[in-house]
């Protein structure tokens, strides 16, 4: 009778364990930033600080629900929902282990990328549903930013794609046995470090994160957004941020890949990721931000014209070396 | 109206020259990960003020008779500028007092005027800022609650005597303060 | 007050593609209370109305009821964040006036206060203006809370002499309040040294930078004629070429004594006024260590021991006062009557005449240029208003 809840148990696993991921890393974000600039960040709550991702949250939901009187209220109330969602739906292409994933999809990057980028759906709705100019600017310039950095982002994470010859996930990992696709003579380098600049670039971090811009724009779309709704955005995009990190450990850093037992192969993917993140903090917070003129002339200028001719070198790599070998 | 370019593709040296900058601005940040915070971690920890600290205000006795010191010839009222101090004397036979001392701690400023003014060394500043209330009208300060100040935290160096003695030669010899104080110099004062 | 100013913002939603947007008093970057009625085409600043006086508090009606003696303490409240700066004209002025001579001691402990001040202004105005640009979650932040780390050290410093961190009271009439306690000397020394290293840090971390070139080259430039004309001064004038500091130009208390260089630059944009601002950082530590290793012994005042509020009489007589302070030029203008209190007392506000430029400047760029623009303006609310 209980069988049809099958298929449901593995996603509910994946999605709690993400939530909860996802609050932590929020605190060790605070830690690490804290840390970088003399200070020891959250301290009190907790030994060392370690309930205060859970003391947020209670905060956040015992909040008083505040929407705007102009505000269009449908759209306004919908908005952190659409963005959570695709934001929660990239984790169901990884694989934490080989086999060990919700849906290890024939097309797993292409999914991932493809859902990812329908974020900007519900940031759009959160800018316009909050009747607020500034709202509004920061999810014009969303509209602009995100859609000029997903293009290098695809072609980045298009480059490992090639070199294993599969969409698939677990095969990319699979291929990088011998050697990590990072530490691939030139290609494998710059197409990591073109993938954690369009990271950061889609993800709205500094120096590219001229959308939320506190000191501009006041927190940008979100600027209306208190208690729940606040909350399901921030977890979105610290949910994209880890999701970005997951992948770019899959694609890059050698999945789980790593000394010691089969069973700890999960643990491996898991830290790598956390390296990735680390990277992409330390990154926010060395460098002040660029303004949106500039963020989208580095895309269209520099970042993706670098990108595909870094693709079709790597497409001529893998045909010289399957002539070559095989 | 000059408005700045946006960046095009940079040549080869340029890109260089970028990634290097870079990497040394994440290296500064590196670097500083090591260091030891600077956070002091109040209220369990407290760092120590200085001698000189603009603290609370406070009330003291005359080290010599454990009199009152106040004479309550109100120069710290008039000095005061917010206002904050409201004295009233009472005569006495051989000295005066202080009959009612009010000082609305909410509106000082900590300037030390009323310090510097007192002729007696009544009034001083204290070591300690700690009088954390949820209520304005306790930092309403009567006579009582300064005088229960001056016994509770430790009291600065600087009392009227003192400063007026660090700026210019004594007018106003009062040699007990000075024995009490220790040997000084204008330029510095003990421990 | 403020209605002839909405007035001349044009309101126009008829569908045209010009936003009027407001930077309002209560801002993140706003440095303090400060409305920018901007008007955007896109992101494009087309017109900006500044309206000012959220921070008003009467301290030139205060000055006439407060005397001579009561008043440098509150004069500090003006540039909350060179407080010292503001004191010092004050008491200028009204030495001026009554032709008080101010002994040699004094003379240089004012000189090394307020170049310290200078020191902690800039470390606050580097760390504010690369958290604007940056992003309090983000690259600003870090700089900031390293300046904010240096500025402590400094304050302790003010602390050991004065008692205070943030407002001091320090100069008096005659000359000044405090005298420096044993052991001062070496604390100083050794915070400037790390200052000076810390300060080689933050050039390391910000220039050739790409981003923060990208945000502060070639951006709010002011063209010499304009700041002529406009009647700016500080760092925004040497920072477009013109070689003005009241230091050299017009010397007060011995600062004639003193060897530093005044720096300046010829591009005119955010760039140079951040180049301005860290070579003063050096040459005021110079100073300072000018000072500390020739210190004269004497009295600190020559109208010693306040023993009553009205003891400072300054006869008739008018004086104006200037200070270069960080910001600029901080001018006292005071009237005596031959009473306690003055007459008449004027400050000229070094911020509220740099502001006079922002409309100049300001049109042409993107809103996120504004807040870096507003940033190497370094305004102070509390100059402004007063």
């Amino acid at each position: 009778m209980l069988a049809w809840l099958g298929p449901f148990i593995a996603p509910f696993i994946v999605l709690n364990a993400v939530i909860g991921l996802v609050t932590y890393v929020t605190l060790l974000e605070r830690k690490f930033a804290a840390r970088m600039q003399s200070r020891v960040g959250p301290y009190r709550v907790g030994p060392h600080g370690l309930l205060q991702p859970i003391a947020d949250a209670l905060k956040l939901m015992m909040k008083e629900d505040v929407v705007p009187t102009a505000a269009d209220r449908g759209v306004f109330n919908l908005a952190p929902i659409v963005f959570l969602i695709p934001c929660m739906l990239i984790f169901a292409t990884i694989p934490f282990a080989p086999g060990l994933g919700v849906a290890d999809l024939n097309i797993g990057v292409l999914f991932f990328l493809a859902v990812s980028s329908m974020e900007i759906v519900g940031l759009f709705m959160a800018g316009w549903g909050s009747n607020n100019k500034y709202a509004l600017l920061s999810a014009m310039r969303a509209v602009n930013q995100i859609i000029a950095y997903d293009l290098p982002f695809m072609f980045a994470a298009l480059v490992p794609v090639m070199l294993a010859g599969s969409l698939k996930l677990s095969d990319i990992a699979a291929a990088q046995q011998g050697l990590w696709f990072v530490f691939y003579p030139v290609i494998g380098q710059l197409a990591f470090v073109a993938f954690v600049v369009s990271t950061l670039a889609a993800e709205n971090r500094v120096p590219f994160d001229i959308l939320e811009a506190e000191s501009e724009l006041v927190a940008g779309f979100r600027v209306e957004y208190s208690g729940m709704k606040f909350a399901l955005i921030q977890l979105g995009e610290y949910a994209h941020i880890v999701g970005s990190s997951f992948l770019g450990a899959l694609l890059f850093l050698g999945a789980w890949a790593g000394p010691g037992p089969e069973w700890a192969g999960p643990i491996w993917l898991l830290l790598k990721a956390l390296v990735m993140f680390l990277l992409v903090t330390w990154v926010r917070w060395s460098f002040v931000r660029i303004r949106v003129d500039q963020i989208l002339a580095l895309s269209w200028k520099v970042l993706l014209p670098s990108t595909l001719a870094l693709l079709v070198a790597t497409a001529i790599v893998v045909v010289w070396r399957h002539s070559a070998g095989a | 109206m000059p408005v700045p370019d946006t960046p095009t593709r940079p040549a080869g040296t340029e890109v260089v020259t970028i990634v290097r900058a870079v990497l040394r601005a994440m290296r500064v940040t590196f670097v500083n990960l090591f260091r030891k915070p600077v956070t002091v971690h109040y209220p369990d920890v407290t760092r120590t003020y200085p001698n000189r600290y603009r603290g609370l205000l406070a009330l003291v006795y005359d080290p010599k008779t454990g009199e009152e010191a106040c004479i309550g010839c109100r120069l710290c009222e008039y000095v005061c500028p917010p206002a904050v101090i409201k004295v009233e004397m009472l005569k006495g036979e051989k000295r005066n007092y202080a009959k009612t001392f009010s000082l609305e701690l909410y509106a000082c400023e900590f300037c030390e005027l009323c310090v510097q003014v007192c002729p007696t060394d009544a009034i001083v500043m204290t070591r300690s800022f700690d009088m954390p209330t949820a209520d304005r009208r306790e930092m309403l300060l009567d006579k009582d609650r300064l005088h229960a100040l001056g016994l509770q935290h430790q009291p600065s160096w600087a009392t009227g005597n003192l400063l007026r003695e660090m700026q210019g030669p004594p007018r106003m010899t009062r040699s007990e303060a000075h024995a009490k104080k220790g040997e000084e110099t204008p330029a510095g004062e003990t421990a | 007050m403020s209605t002839p100013a909405l007035a001349r913002v044009e309101l126009d939603y008829s569908g045209g593609e010009r936003l009027t947007m407001n930077m309002g008093p209560q801002h993140p970057s706003a440095h303090g209370v400060f409305r920018a009625i901007l008007t955007l085409e896109g992101e494009t600043v087309v017109g900006v109305d500044a309206v000012i006086g959220y921070l008003h508090r009467c301290h030139e009606k205060l000055a006439e009821t407060l005397t001579y003696a009561q008043y440098p303490s509150i004069a500090s409240k003006t540039d909350y964040v060179a407080a010292m700066t503001s004191e010092f004209a004050y008491v200028l002025a009204a030495e001026a006036i009554g032709k008080i001579e101010v002994p040699r001691r004094a003379q240089y402990l004012r000189v090394a206060m307020a170049e310290l001040q200078r020191i902690a202004s800039h470390l606050l105005w580097l760390g504010t203006w690369c958290m604007d640009m940056g992003g309090a979650l983000g690259g600003g932040a870090t700089i900031f809370l390293y300046c904010i780390r240096e500025r402590e050290t400094i304050l302790d410093l003010f602390e050991a002499l004065v008692g205070a961190r943030l407002l001091y009271g320090f100069y008096q009439v005659g000359g000044t309040r405090y005298d420096i306690p044993t052991g001062w000397a070496e604390t100083c020394r050794r915070t400037l040294d790390v200052i000076e290293q810390r300060v080689a840090e933050y050039e390391e971390l910000l220039e050739q930078n790409p981003f923060f070139m990208a945000r502060a080259s070639g951006v709010g430039v002011i063209s010499s004629e304009l700041a002529q004309e406009v009647g700016i001064a500080g760092p925004l004038l040497r920072g477009s070429g013109i070689d003005f500091d009241l230091r050299r130009a017009a010397p007060y208390s011995s600062y004639q004594d003193f060897q530093f260089d005044v720096p300046v630059e010829t591009a005119g944009d955010c760039f140079a006024r951040y180049r301005v601002r860290m070579q003063e950082f050096r040459q005021s530590i110079r100073i300072v260590r000018q000072i500390l290793d020739g210190l004269p012994d004497g009295p600190i005042s020559s109208r010693p021991g306040l023993k009553s509020v009205a003891q400072i009489r300054i006869p008739k007589g008018e004086a104006y006062a200037r200070v270069e302070g960080p910001r600029g030029e901080v001018g006292c203008y005071l009237v005596a009557d031959g009473s306690a209190k003055p007459y008449r007392m004027k400050w000229r506000g070094a911020s509220f005449s740099n502001l006079a430029v922002l409309p100049h400047i300001i049109p042409g760029h993107k809103v996120a240029d504004v807040v870096a623009i507003m940033g190497s303006v370094d305004p102070v609310f509390g100059e402004v208003d007063r």
